[in-house]
């Protein structure tokens, strides 16, 4: 009997992404179906549901963007600082912040132009998310307090904010005593781009790609990447951590809080304490699945819209959500994890011969 | 029949990529013996403890002990073979009290506290080791943790402790202190192997030396109170494989690099120079000989400025850049070679090319973007100019070897044209073609009228390449040497500290 490792290849193999993919996504739903034939489903009808709600149509195209957009703000904010090896676990508290700026801004500004509107909530909810970033920021590069917990106990903090805000001062008198605020105004509403997609897709995509030219062509972007591979070095190159860490811890947030101010102004009537589903902590996956790269992003984000539309549209028909989420998480692993084997090869070895005490010797 | 040796390890090979660690490296230690294992760092004194305590493997080699061979798989093993070892960074669950430390993974079914800590006590006492079991780790001091870890692997009835510096982390009072607990268990029976660079401790502490050098043992089991510690330093640093020869004498310039009064702290806080004063002229070579620990590093640090200074100046072509930034000072013609050169000089996973614009980045841009071509072209520079053997442009240099790591390093460095370059340990690590390499790049340096400063470990390096040699000891200048009419023994005693001028 040998043991398996996974053994670095000389190189990549060529075309092996997608072949992966495609091998990944197809041994995955394999396994779904034994997982639905146990539940006692039928498989291949939840399979048909599953595709044609998330991608079978433009209407279902259209679902997904939306669902995609706040996922891949949320993964470019994780992977940010995931690119100077920091960990932004408050995503989710910061999309909260972008929404509550972006909620706020369309109060103040109700009846303006909507254009000017928006663009001034947008602005808001990036400068909300950053906010949320900047004590987690100053605290990692002051004196050095771990950022993985600040970002994480803001969470709760945006959140209680939040309720706050909508069972006090934001209350809508109309709302017969129940904890709403009013509805945005119509001027506050991202267009639309076809179906029900909103032009938050085009700011999302444009963001990302602008930040992956940055990463990777700009000054700024090597830095980020030579501090990312060794303070030691960043420091002896001249590159000041103290200030890098604060840029993209700050950055980071704002990325996320511009996805809450999205999320509001393009998919929601009103704020409310459920505007982000998730997306904060989902952005970390998606961040590690896309290995931390902007470029990859953006094409995980879109996968995992979709299996959560189509792992959502099953719920209606009988699949519990515990089956379905399940599924989402085999497809999701399954599509994406098998990327490691055009990187990696499996070896088998064999055991060592000699183990433990041979007694050679007198 | 004579008693068989607690530990015998003959002809011990271990290969890293692109360093041979050990190269037939042996070790006798006899039973109830205090053994010293000296050696310069990259001697190979780690791998060899790592190979005894079974984290690595040999690539070939016997390990022996008390009279039976041995293969180890892992430290557990290794440990049912009766060897503990006290790393250098503790292991301890700081939120742990130390009888729970003590018995964390030693099988112990049930775990009764007061049973556990008075068994803890009664060993502990034993040893002459003073600690409350019942205190949690956090609360301890450096040398109570290491009591702890000494006891833990007592409790694990090891009959062969290795301790890896087990004085680094220790104030002098505490070290002596040791020093009694390790000979206790010696009397005891017990056999221990101590790592050190301290030579004074090896002469106090232990039995009988062995001494590492390129991963080879260069004198095994001297009787340490027949040998004299100028004798142990002039072992650990012996002679290089390399015959470069002595560059013809020239004509010094002016100072371009001047030190005064400089003093600055280790990573404990602890001052590791102090009163140093150095200058070096343009065309020479001034070599840096000591005993690794002894401020060199910390000094190197500190004129390039990635160690902040407490007191004292530095001069680079005659401006005083004493507080100024790493970048600024090489700005004003300071090349660095550091000691580490991966992780400090070199960022692993970043690409030749990223690695080679680490210092002149800036100049390759256009606005905020850098510029492919300029990019590739300063580094296929580099690659051509100073034959640095590697793949694509793009991939990391983690593929490269240790030659052409610092090949491409020393190279980035000269590529500013500095008129001081400051060389920590540049060949150590390196094979005998890289070593050359290196040496005549730093000769053609001191021929183009840069100031250079060399530190190094390899005394022949140094009497060859320098000018003029100094001794650094206890973080200041003890002795300066001319390397051509100098006895090997005066350089010795003074890097033993025991000549002060």
């Amino acid at each position: 009997m040998g043991r398996l490792v996974l053994v670095r290849r000389e190189q990549a193999v060529k075309g092996g992404q997608p072949l992966a993919f495609l091998i990944g996504l197809v041994s995955a739903l394999a396994i779904g179906i034994l997982l639905l034939v146990l539940s006692g489903h039928d498989p291949m009808a939840v399979y048909e549901r599953m595709f044609d709600s998330s991608v079978g149509s433009p209407k279902s195209w259209s679902i997904t963007l939306n669902r995609a957009v706040p996922l891949g703000l949320a993964g470019l904010a994780v992977a940010v600082a995931g690119s100077m090896g920091l960990w932004n676990i408050g995503a989710e508290g910061q999309i909260l912040a972008g929404a509550m700026m972006a909620a706020w801004m369309a109060r103040i500004g109700e009846g303006w132009p909507s254009p000017l509107l928006i663009t001034i909530m947008l602005l808001a909810s990036i400068l909300g998310g950053a906010l949320l970033g900047l004590g987690p920021a100053v605290a990692r590069a002051q004196i050095g307090v771990n950022e993985i917990i600040t970002t994480l106990m803001l969470n709760e903090v945006a959140l209680r904010l939040l309720q706050w805000l909508i069972h006090g001062p934001w209350k809508d008198p109309d709302s017969k005593g129940f904890p709403l605020a009013p509805m945005l105004p119509g001027e506050a509403r991202l267009p639309g781009l076809f179906e029900r997609a909103h032009w938050g897709a085009v700011i999302a995509l444009v963001v990302i790609a602008l930040f992956g030219l940055v990463a990777s062509r700009t000054a700024w972007g090597y830095e980020l990447r030579v501090a990312g591979s060794s303070g030691e070095t960043a420091r002896y190159a001249g590159i000041s951590l103290k200030r890098k860490i604060m840029t993209v811890l700050v950055l980071s947030g704002g990325i996320a809080g511009l996805a809450g101010g999205i999320e509001l102004s393009g998919n929601a009537d009103r704020i409310v304490e459920g505007i982000s589903a998730g997306y904060g902590f989902a952005g970390i996956i998606v961040a590690a699945l896309a290995l931390m790269r902007p470029s990859g992003v953006a094409a995980v984000a879109l996968l995992f819209g979709a299996v959560q539309v189509g792992g959502l549209s099953i719920q209606t028909m009988g699949v519990s959500s515990s089956v379905s989420t399940i599924l989402q998480a085999l497809i999701l692993f399954g599509a994406i994890g098998a990327g490691v084997f055009s990187r990696y090869s499996l070896k088998r070895v064999q055991k060592e011969k000699q183990v433990g005490k041979e007694g050679l010797s007198e | 029949m004579s008693t068989p040796l607690a530990v015998d390890l003959s002809d011990i090979w271990k290969r890293f990529p692109g360093v041979v660690a050990n190269a037939g490296a042996s070790l006798q230690v006899k039973q109830g013996t205090i053994h010293a294992v000296l050696g310069e760092n990259g001697a190979g004194k780690s791998t060899l403890m790592n190979v005894l305590a079974g984290m690595y493997r040999p690539d070939e080699g016997e390990i022996r002990i008390g009279g039976s061979q041995y293969w180890f798989r892992s430290p557990s093993d290794a440990l049912a073979a009766g060897i503990g070892m006290v790393h250098q960074e503790f292991r301890l669950v700081p939120s742990f009290t130390v009888a729970e430390n003590i018995v964390l993974g030693a099988s112990e079914r049930i775990i009764r506290k007061g049973s556990i800590e008075s068994k803890v006590e009664a060993l502990a006492q034993q040893f002459g080791l003073n600690i409350d079991p019942s205190r949690p780790v956090w609360q301890l001091s450096m040398g109570e943790r290491q009591r702890v870890e000494i006891l833990k692997t007592l409790w694990r009835n090891a009959q062969i402790l290795i301790m890896d510096e087990p004085t680094a982390v220790l104030t002098p009072g505490e070290a002596d202190e040791l020093g009694g607990v390790l000979r206790e268990m010696a009397n005891a029976g017990r056999s221990i192997i101590f790592i050190s660079h301290k030579l004074h401790e090896v002469k106090e502490f232990s039995d009988e030396a062995t001494v590492l050098r390129d991963g080879k043992t260069v004198a095994a089991s001297l009787n340490v109170d027949d040998t004299e510690t100028s004798q142990l330093a002039g072992l650990m640093v012996g002679s290089s494989p390399v015959t470069t020869n002595r560059p013809p004498d020239r004509e010094r310039g002016p100072s371009l690099l001047e030190v005064r009064g400089l003093e600055a702290l280790d990573d404990r806080h602890l001052s590791a120079v102090h009163d140093f004063n150095l200058d070096v002229h343009s065309g020479e070579i001034v070599g840096i000989a000591g005993v690794s620990g002894n401020g060199q590093r910390e000094m190197a640090q500190a004129i390039a400025g990635l160690r902040p200074i407490k007191s004292g100046t530095v001069k680079i072509n005659g401006s005083d850049l004493s507080h100024a930034l790493p970048v600024e000072r090489f700005r004003a013609g300071l090349g660095y070679v550091p000691e580490d050169r991966l992780g400090v000089g070199l960022a692993p996973r970043l690409s030749v090319v990223e690695n080679a614009i680490l210092r002149n980045y800036k100049q390759l841009r256009q606005g905020p973007l850098l510029i492919d071509d300029k990019m590739s072209i300063h580094c296929q520079d580099i690659v051509d100019k100073f034959g640095v053997r590697t793949g694509p442009l793009n991939e990391p240099i983690a593929g490269l070897s240790g030659g052409n790591l610092q090949r491409l390093l020393v190279g980035r460095e000269l590529s500013g044209e500095p008129k001081v370059l400051v060389a920590a340990q540049p060949t150590r690590g390196l094979d005998v073609q890289g070593v050359k390499a290196i040496q005549d790049l730093l000769v053609a340096e001191r021929g183009a009228g840069v100031a250079v400063l060399l530190i190094s470990e390899d005394l022949d390096e140094l009497l060859t390449l320098s000018d003029r040699l100094l001794v650094m000891h206890s973080g200041k200048i003890v002795g300066e040497f001319d390397p051509v009419n100098s006895e090997r023994h005066d350089i010795g005693a003074a890097m033993a500290g025991e000549v002060q001028i």
